[in-house]
């Protein structure tokens, strides 16, 4: 894909239609350095690296999954996951990183 | 300049303003991605013993399959991905899949906690990993039994520190 992407950017990729009942799968991705840890004589370097440390998904406004996770996921980080659909919803999946940033993407998905 | 005192709405504006920010401080101030506050370096086997105590790990191999490449060209980012074939219903589900490298500093990578709601219990994401060694899933189910698969991958370039 072209163009500038900026920190938070949050791309949610999923299915746009589904049968009732069924399960569905989506990608999540953020535009993040999740940065890793530096290390200086062998020594970890102490400062407020900035990573991605929770990941929310909601699907038809429940929360379905939350992810911890840590700077051992790499750059830009992305997450593939399933969901169940019962009825149309928005797929929403939050961000958070441990510098106070929030950030959001979502998709719609609707029954077929 | 004229001199003038302040008005009752500009007072009011101030003292709102103040407590938006004192309520905001103590928050922003915390350093959630110091070392303190990230889990510990230690050796894999501390790390599994600090998760799940001394309860027993059963062998994963039929329910789980953990996908990732032989030989992981860049340490920086390999792609990964956990299937556990499990039903997911409220009375039987995957609660949490965990997914720790050995030999990284910090053995613990993610943790992925599920529902019912999840359909499957499948997960994605690329790791980091610092040297060749034991890559390994951990499925707990709702009932608290824990499964375990490992796979050995080769790294060509090392994900550096992680």
């Amino acid at each position: 894909m072209r163009g500038v992407s900026a920190l938070g950017e949050v791309k949610v990729r999923a299915p746009g239609s589904v049968a009732r009942g069924s399960v569905a799968r989506a990608r999540a991705l953020i535009i993040h350095p999740n940065e890793r840890v530096e290390r200086k004589e062998g020594k970890p370097v102490d400062r407020n690296y900035r990573f991605v440390n929770r990941v929310v998904v909601s699907y038809a406004g429940r929360d379905i999954a939350e992810f911890e996770t840590s700077t051992s996921i790499g750059e830009n980080p992305s997450f593939g996951f399933a969901f169940r659909v019962n009825e149309p919803g928005t797929l929403k999946v939050t961000f958070f990183d441990t510098h106070g940033g929030r950030f959001e993407g979502a998709a719609e998905v609707k029954l077929g | 300049m004229p001199e003038r005192s302040l008005t009752r709405r500009e007072v009011l504006t101030a003292v709102a303003a103040a407590g938006v920010v004192s309520a905001w401080l103590p928050r922003a101030a915390v350093a959630q991605g110091s070392l303190a506050n990230l889990a510990p370096e230690e050796p894999v086997d501390k790390t599994v013993q600090r998760l799940f105590g001394a309860r027993p790990i059963r062998d994963g191999a039929s329910i789980i399959n953990l996908d990732l490449p032989l030989i992981a060209e860049d340490g920086g980012n390999e792609a990964m991905s956990v299937e556990v074939k499990s039903p997911m219903t409220p009375q039987s589900y995957v609660k949490a899949i965990y997914i720790l490298s050995d030999k990284n500093p910090r053995p613990l990578n993610a943790k992925f906690i599920l529902t019912p709601g999840s359909g499957q219990a499948y997960v994605a994401t690329s790791l980091r990993l610092a040297d060749t060694g034991d890559v390994r899933a951990v499925a707990e189910m709702q009932d608290g039994t824990l499964f375990m698969v490992k796979r050995t991958v080769r790294v060509v370039v090392a994900g550096c520190a992680v």
